[in-house]
């Protein structure tokens, strides 16, 4: 898995090393009982402090889509085939959608394009592509595969 | 021609390696200068790497014709002695080509709108390459080929005899030392490339998925070439040990032969930098599927001092890649790094007490 992140960005690397692993995860490239570098050797590799990596694996575990051990090292725990998630968790995640998405809504965009922008970013993830295929407002399928046209 | 007739040729190997070394960086390092890929033709880069060949040649030549000059009237350590102006000359060159491109860098501000991005491939922990032991044989070969030749020869030598610089020392002071030479250059360059297999690959992240494989081939070709110029000091250290254990005698040309397997792994190496370029860059790597990351390396001069040394206290890498031609360097704001430097030269000063105890 390559796993990149911008130093100098906005999102602190620690938050940036957890939303590529989870991106990861999400696209198959990273499957459930595959194993992650340790906190001090990603932290080498990134150049950055071993705390950093140490409190973006902690989120992941917080969120139990990693596992930590002395022995077995940073292992992912779950992903799209390990079932459904804990209620609880879909309850808080949709709570933060309806946040983002109501920042895209006060910032003015169409709701035709921030479905699209949706169906775009689904294609990345180990989705069927039945589940992909479902009728919004007036996006198609095909307009799904056209990317992020219209966004941000 | 006699060996002390050779005396110029690590003046000439000297010269030829430091002209050479920019050669083998990336295109976007030069001369210690970071560089985002859009810029690796800028003019000023062109210029500066014209002007250093000519200046380093020009001091390669000059020097080279003093050592030859000299080796016959003055000490026989003052050809050697050269190498230390001529170094300092170099390192002067780069530093002048260093200082231009920096100028020209900081006052078009070539990094201005670009996204720095640091990519790691997380494969190269979790599916590690393998440290070549293998390649260690030949080394091992030769230091056990040593210690039974020296044992054979041990009893029936005398004394103290006449080494082939003239000198005469203590029989065990010879053996000691030259067992000791092999263990010293075998332990400390085997041990090196250990920890460099354990740092971070240098990855450029305009090409991630590219550059890590090109990497891995960068290391085990450099791995190889480093195993096998150990073998080959060893055997030298091995040849200089029969001389003087009175294995065999050699005049004239003949006794240079000790010095050739170092001549020839050094060359070896030397070819194999010349064809991977640092990290491998110049090598061919072709890669299907994702390529995550298009983004450009940071700008991280600031942690290189005098473009040469790197010195950053946040980042836990013991080792790093090299600015200065193919290889690596040490992060010497990391302790560990210190411990490495201390333990080496403290393993020199052993050897040249040693030596200087037994009057050679």
């Amino acid at each position: 898995m390559l796993l990149s992140i911008e130093p100098d960005g906005p999102v602190p690397i620690y938050q940036q090393i957890r939303d590529r692993i989870v991106e990861a995860i999400a696209g198959g490239r990273q499957p459930a009982g595959s194993a992650l570098p340790s906190t001090r050797q990603l932290a080498v590799d990134l150049g950055v402090n071993f705390h950093t990596v140490n409190k973006g694996y902690d989120l992941l575990r917080q969120e139990g889509l990693l596992r930590l051990g002395r022995k077995s090292g940073a292992v992912v725990r779950r992903d799209a085939a390990s079932g459904p998630p804990d209620p609880g968790w879909v309850q808080d995640w949709t709570s933060r959608l309806h946040t983002l998405l109501a920042e895209a809504a006060a910032q003015g965009m169409p709701a035709t394009d921030i479905v699209r922008g949706c169906r775009a970013a689904m294609t990345d993830f180990a989705f069927p592509a039945a589940a992909l295929d479902w009728p919004g407002p007036s996006a198609t399928a095909a307009e799904a595969g056209n990317g992020s046209e219209g966004l941000p | 021609m006699s060996a002390g007739g050779l005396a110029f040729f690590p003046v000439l190997v000297v010269g030829t390696l430091m002209c050479v070394a920019p050669a083998s960086s990336r295109p976007t390092v030069q001369f210690g200068v970071r560089v985002p890929r859009e810029r690796t033709g800028a003019p000023v880069i062109r210029r500066e790497r014209r002007a250093y060949y000519r200046r380093t040649a020009a001091t390669a030549v000059c020097c080279v014709i003093v050592a030859v000059t000299v080796q016959g009237y003055w000490p026989f350590w003052l050809p050697r002695i050269i190498l230390l102006p001529e170094l300092a000359a170099d390192l002067c060159c780069f530093w002048v080509a260093r200082r231009n491109i920096a100028a020209v860098k900081n006052a078009d501000n070539w990094y201005a709108g670009l996204r720095p991005t640091i990519v790691t491939d997380t494969s190269w922990r979790t599916n590690p390459p393998r440290f070549p032991v293998r390649w260690l044989i030949p080394a091992l070969a030769v230091m056990a080929a040593t210690a039974v030749v020296g044992a054979l020869r041990y009893p029936s030598l005398p004394a103290h005899i006449v080494t082939g610089s003239g000198h005469r020392v203590s029989k065990s002071a010879v053996s000691a030392l030259v067992m000791a030479g092999q263990v010293y250059v075998t332990t400390v360059c085997s041990g090196l490339m250990l920890i460099v297999y354990r740092s971070r690959p240098d990855i450029e992240a305009a090409d991630p998925a590219a550059s890590t494989l090109r990497y891995r081939r960068f290391l085990a070709a450099m791995t190889r070439a480093l195993l096998t110029l150990i073998a080959l000091v060893d055997t030298t250290l091995l040849l200089f040990a029969l001389r003087d254990w009175q294995v065999y005698r050699l005049s004239g040309i003949g006794r240079v032969l000790p010095v050739l397997p170092v001549a020839v792994g050094m060359l070896l190496l030397a070819a194999v930098a010349r064809r991977t370029g640092q990290g491998g860059w110049r090598l061919n790597g072709n890669v299907r599927g994702l390529v995550l990351a298009t983004g450009t390396d940071r700008d991280d001069d600031r942690f290189w001092k005098a473009g040469l040394l790197y010195v950053n206290r946040d980042d836990p890498a013991i080792m790093v890649g090299s600015r200065l031609g193919a290889g690596w360097t040490l992060n010497l704001g990391n302790p560990a790094a210190w411990l490495i430097v201390a333990g080496i030269v403290a393993a020199i000063t052993g050897l040249a007490i040693i030596e200087a105890a037994a009057g050679m």
